[in-house]
């Protein structure tokens, strides 16, 4: 602190230079979003000399937008909601309770935390098919609700609570749901809110999975959504980009508002994988 | 009426036996207090009657209710951890609220409950503070406030006191006592302090190794040791024990020994003991108190004392009472404890007597011969 060194001043200048490289293209898609379309095409100004929001209006009147919105928020919610509660009590079971097998499968929630999801997803796209779910929300849903690492995450906090406490809370008559849900839970309601967080953005910006698993656009998520709006109406790029800006929005304002949970989180799973 | 029982109660982890068929008995309200060295399976034998650990064999009796099998929570037991084991999250009241909040009590008798426990344990300006807000002694309160609004049959204290200053420790030691006689219930309290043991129990267990090596009132152990392993244990400082082996030995009449000890001449005792004698030759060990060795002009009263020639290591004066530590000519240590008499601790050589009424004799496996 105090004095600014020359090398400081460098190294500012750097990450100054760094931090723009990374926000041109979001300025980029927003300056982009605000032109009218003859604009876009016949020149190229870093601010726009009209201002047009028809682009908007069309993505929200004209498309199925506010459809797909509807089914982010929808199926991102129920995922996690979903996570967060097996994927606790699996890490509660993992961490304290002592049956057959425990270690085994402990190994197996490792080992699958090894596997990319991209490459079950044709296994999982053939079963999905089978079962019907194509196209529907369970379909959406129950291939992404599996998410190994949230689980070891609870499971290292829980097997970090004192056991003193989990033997007094046993004493005063809890059964292991209370323990659970009285003790442990409170206990580690910081990490939950790091881990919602996360797998909301997580399943928000999923692409691949709903992408294969819907074709009609009643059902797409606003990611998948965005991609048939290019398709149906060639190539227009101020309303494409108003588009992409209003399917960003939700992550970017979450992201925002819960900056330092989800760098928190961020840092607790690559912790685990490091 | 019975509180506890343990019969033949053994524990092992995986291969390894760490309580071997321990064997006793608690009086309903009695104070029980376990003492050991550390690793000597005291905190596991309490976890056992809690239910917090599974008994490998034998049988637990609470109340005349055999309780071997039962879950924690139906024992009618209570404990007060170590570390005190508060609930983080919660407030003062609502740690002590707790189980009965579990238990779905009514709202009003809930808050009488607490409200009680916090007068007696003064807290009652506290109920709305968390653990963190409060200091040693009030959390160690608070664990105490969380056992007896249970209204338990049995109290469970490990290690209670260990985390707090040695004034502090008094103080609550007073407090454990004060509460015991205000709600009678029976209390086992483990410890290996033995201040804390001799001044709160009404009996005391010494184990060692997970086998019990005499149960007994305070003094009754300090008096009258079984075997030497609770004559070094209770007493502070330590008894003194010195190597001998025995010259000779009449049975008959008087069952009288003589015991040469491993120090230079002169120093043979006569003892009179009323059990079977030991043979000659076999080697024995002496044991007396500081507080029973004997220095300065004193003589030779009843003719069969020890003397000893003892050179003064290093004296430790704390002013109402004195301790030299010293070593006898063939390197045993001796400590001798002095109240009033200051005179003699000061000389680098002392002269010392070992009266026979205070001397303890024990064979070479450590069993005390009478
Ligand atoms: N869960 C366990 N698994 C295996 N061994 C154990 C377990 N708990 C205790 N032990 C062993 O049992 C023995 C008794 O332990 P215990 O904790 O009862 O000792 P203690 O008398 O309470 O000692 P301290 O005074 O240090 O608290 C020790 O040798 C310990 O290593
Ligand atoms: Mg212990």
């Amino acid at each position: 602190m105090g004095r600014i060194s020359p090398s400081n001043i460098l190294l500012l200048i750097f990450t100054l230079i760094a931090a723009c490289a990374w926000a041109f293209p979001l300025y980029w898609a927003i300056v982009t979003s605000l032109k009218p379309e003859p604009e876009v095409v016949g020149s190229l100004s870093f601010w726009p000399q009209t201002f047009d929001i028809s682009s908007y209006a069309f993505a929200l009147f004209d498309t199925n937008l506010v459809r797909w919105y509807i089914n982010s928020i929808g199926t991102s919610v129920l995922i996690t909601g979903i996570v967060i509660m097996i994927s606790m009590m699996c890490g509660y079971a993992l961490s304290q309770l002592v049956f057959p097998g425990r270690r085994v499968l402990f190994l197996v929630v490792l080992a699958s935390f090894m596997v990319p999801s991209q490459a079950l997803v044709v296994s999982q796209f053939v079963l999905m098919h089978k079962f019907g779910m194509v196209n529907t929300w369970g379909g959406i849903i129950l291939p992404q609700v599996i998410i190994p690492v949230v689980v070891i995450v609870y499971k290292q906090f829980f097997d970090s609570v004192p056991r003193e406490l989990r033997e007094a809370a046993k004493l005063d008559g809890c059964g292991e749901f209370q323990i659970l849900f009285k003790l442990y839970l409170p206990l580690n309601w910081g990490i939950t809110a790091a881990l919602s967080i996360i797998t909301f953005i997580m399943s928000w910006n999923n692409f691949l999975w709903p992408f294969l698993v819907t074709t009609s656009e009643e059902m797409m998520t606003v990611t998948v959504g965005i991609t048939q709006v290019g398709d149906s109406f060639g190539v227009q790029y101020a309303r494409d980009m108003a588009v992409a800006v209003m399917a960003a929005m939700p992550v970017a304002v979450a992201y925002l508002v819960f900056q330092r949970r989800v760098t928190q989180a961020i840092m607790l799973s690559s912790g685990i994988k490091g | 009426m019975s509180g506890v029982t343990l019969s033949n109660i053994k524990k092992a982890f995986g291969p390894v036996e760490v309580i071997h068929d321990v064997n006793i008995s608690i009086e309903q309200g009695e104070f029980v207090v376990f003492v050991g060295p550390s690793g000597c399976g005291k905190s596991t034998l309490l976890r056992m009657i809690a239910g917090l650990e599974e008994t490998t064999s034998g049988v637990i009796d609470i109340e005349g209710q055999d309780v071997t099998h039962q879950e924690a929570a139906r024992r009618g037991v209570s404990m007060v951890f170590q570390s005190y084991a508060l609930y983080p999250h919660l407030t003062v009241f609502d740690n002590m609220a707790f189980s009965l909040q579990i238990a779905r009590r009514p709202k009003d008798e809930i808050r009488a409950k607490v409200e009680e426990a916090a007068r007696i344990l003064q807290l009652d300006q506290h109920l709305d503070r968390k653990p963190s807000q409060l200091s040693g002694g009030q959390r160690q309160r608070v664990a105490i406030g969380r056992a007896i609004v249970r209204q338990p049959k049995v109290f469970l204290f490990d290690e209670p006191l260990s985390n707090l200053d040695a004034e502090l420790r008094v103080q609550m030691r007073m407090e454990i006592s004060r509460l015991h006689n205000q709600i009678g219930a029976t209390m086992i309290y483990v410890t290996h302090d033995q201040v804390e043991a001799m001044t709160l129990a009404d009996k005391i267990v010494v184990l060692k190794s997970g086998v019990v090596q005499q149960i007994g009132s305070p003094l009754d152990l300090y008096d009258n040791p079984d075997n030497q392993f609770v004559a070094g244990f209770i007493g502070s400082p330590k008894m003194n024990f010195l190597t001998g082996t025995v010259a000779k030995s009449n049975s008959g009449a008087s069952d009288t020994v003589n015991i040469r000890l491993d120090e230079p001449p002169n120093s043979i005792v006569s003892l009179t003991l009323s059990g079977p004698v030991p043979k000659v030759g076999t080697a024995v060990t002496l044991g007396i108190r500081p507080e029973n060795v004997e220095t300065g002009d004193v003589t030779d009263a009843d003719g069969h004392a020890a003397e000893l020639t003892l050179k003064t290591e290093f004296t430790e004066e704390l002013g109402g009472v004195s301790y030299v530590h010293s070593l006898t000519e063939s390197g045993a240590r001796v400590t001798i404890e002095r109240r009033s008499d200051r005179n003699h601790i000061a000389q680098d050589h002392i002269s010392a007597l070992l009266p026979t009424r205070h001397l303890f004799l024990f064979d070479a496996d450590g069993a005390r011969l009478r």
